[in-house]
């Protein structure tokens, strides 16, 4: 057993680093840069049942060490993944990772059945994308909603299934709490801070939808502030995400009582951020003598 | 990590960087980020002015905090250059016309050139426009028939759409919209190098998607070069 190994909801990882959703398309576009079997997990582009077109204008820009997206989860459909890309993603050796967002209940309902379809090892709902307009977000922005979409989809799903929190709740301990009551049995976070930006020139908000999420270094402190506090608020496993970039960085959010890490931005500016992170949690245990990562999950709270 | 064989203003805004140990076909491009530094995180959309010996060159304009950082950069450093990326202009045994609106000439060149090196009994054309004072233009002399030069204005205005010409349009996106309108008026093949904002330079992110008429396509791998019937321009 490698010091790496880590079980995230019954699932073996190779290592708790895994590819963050909407980063990685489903897994095939960085091969050029890295075998992607190498990865713990893949989080595939965060699907929506009938797929959508995404935002127009403007959809992604910097901010100083980060970056602000308004994709407005451009993808090609819960049906085309089951048929097509699932089976792209499993070929890649890494634990696949489905990422599912919504308009309403009965979208994330309708789409989780059809998922079952698929070869899948977790489902990622993502209850807390800020950049759609119908909702997204919405659900996860409040306990009592988020609870409300947690509990149809956990009745319907066959698979572990994994919440992914929006930072942009007034309490994301509640919010994670709520979804831990309600079944869910990992949580993920945090997805993009909301954020603004003006061009000065056209004297006009930058994005078409005025607000967008923002990624990147500048938010880590702000992520591994509230995993830290969804840690402690709740029993089930947490994946932390924000603004990862280096060994040290995950090895931060590990103990801070993170089970496994995703890395999104990081492998837009290096795309050898996961490799390397890898190598560095390695060559880390090794150095302190660990058997395995998780000896040091959560130490800070011991 | 790749060395910085030479950079240089060739004017006050517009600067021109070789790289050791890169490729790329005409029309390809690298994302380029000064070595270890967080703002701005991202590399920047470069397209490949040239590419001899294994050693790519780089024009760029300063338009930002990343392309200043790269002006300052001297030869002997480092930088990240992540590519080739991109799917480059397509070949064709034909007479053509290259239309170039400031910066956008860069791609321009080195695909007159491989062409000229493929076709050398083929006319190349050049119509350059630029806001100010033009930049490069003896490149272009060297290796075009003719190159006519626009400074103001719209260059498009001046182009003479043909038939039996193909054309290759890349710089500001009013340009190329104008120009996408004349070439169809005259039925005038012409493919166009987009620019977009963009993250992965690798298809991942879907920041840089345009749309076209069968559908978004992504901007830094199905493109930077579409055929100009194919896109919509919004």
């Amino acid at each position: 057993m490698s010091r790496l190994t880590t079980n995230l909801l019954g699932i073996q990882l190779k290592n708790p680093v895994i590819a963050a959703s909407g980063t990685f398309g489903f897994g095939k576009e960085y091969e050029g840069y890295f075998d992607p079997s190498v990865l713990g997990g893949i989080s595939g582009k965060g699907l929506t049942l009938h797929g959508s077109k995404g935002n127009s204008g403007i959809r992604v820009c910097e901010t100083p060490a980060g970056m602000m997206n308004s994709i407005g989860l451009e993808n090609p459909g819960v049906a085309h993944f089951v048929k097509h890309e699932c089976h792209v993603m499993r070929s890649t050796g890494a634990a696949v990772i489905c990422n599912l967002g919504g308009h309403s209940i009965e979208d994330y309902v309708k789409a989780t059945q059809m998922i079952n379809d698929a070869d899948i090892d977790i489902l990622e709902l993502n209850i807390s994308c800020p950049n759609v307009k119908e909702g997204g977000m919405a659900f996860g922005m409040c306990g009592k909603t988020a609870a409300e979409v947690v509990k149809k989809v956990k009745a319907v799903t066959k698979f572990p299934l994994m919440v992914k929190l929006s930072p942009n709740a007034s309490d994301i301990s509640e919010v994670a709490r709520a979804v831990e009551d309600a079944g869910a049995d990992a949580i993920s976070l945090i997805n993009t801070l909301l954020g603004m930006r003006i061009d000065v020139r056209s004297k006009k908000p930058i994005f078409n939808n005025v607000y967008a999420g923002v990624s990147g270094p500048a938010v880590m402190p702000i992520a591994l502030r509230m995993v830290h506090s969804v840690c402690k608020a709740v029993k089930i496993p947490v994946v932390g995400l924000g603004g990862i970039s280096s060994y040290t960085d995950a090895l931060e959010f590990i103990m801070a009582g993170a089970t496994a890490i995703q890395v999104g931005t990081a492998t837009f500016a290096n795309p050898f951020a996961m490799p390397q992170i890898i190598e560095g949690l390695e060559k880390y245990c090794v150095q302190n003598k660990l058997e395995n990562i998780s000896e040091i999950r959560g130490i800070i709270n011991k | 990590m790749p060395v910085i064989l030479q950079n240089s203003h060739v004017s006050p805004e517009v600067c021109l960087m070789t790289i050791k140990n890169t490729s790329g076909r005409a029309g390809q491009f690298y994302m380029l980020r000064p070595t270890k530094v967080l703002d701005p995180l991202l590399g920047r959309p470069i397209s490949i002015h040239d590419c001899v010996d294994g050693n790519c060159s780089f024009l760029y304009r300063i338009a930002g905090k990343g392309t200043k950082l790269m002006s300052e950069m001297r030869a002997g450093d480092t930088i990240e250059a992540y590519g080739p990326y991109g799917n480059g202009f397509e070949p064709v045994d034909s007479d053509i016309r290259l239309i170039g609106g400031g910066i956008g000439i860069a791609p321009l060149y080195f695909l007159a050139r491989t062409h000229k090196a493929m076709y050398p009994n083929r006319v190349i054309e050049a119509y350059l426009g630029f806001v100010e004072k033009p930049f490069m233009l003896q490149y272009f002399r060297a290796v075009a028939d003719f190159v006519y030069v626009r400074v103001g204005g719209y260059i498009t205005a001046d182009v003479p759409f043909e038939e039996n010409v193909i054309n290759y349009a890349c710089g500001p996106n009013p340009m190329m919209k104008a120009a996408k309108e004349e070439a169809e008026k005259k039925n005038s093949k012409l493919f166009l190098s987009l620019e977009a904002h963009m993250a992965c330079g690798v298809g991942a992110c879907l920041g840089c998607t345009c749309p076209t008429v069968s559908g978004n396509k992504r901007v830094c791998k199905d493109g930077p070069v579409f055929l100009a019937s194919e896109v919509s321009f919004e």
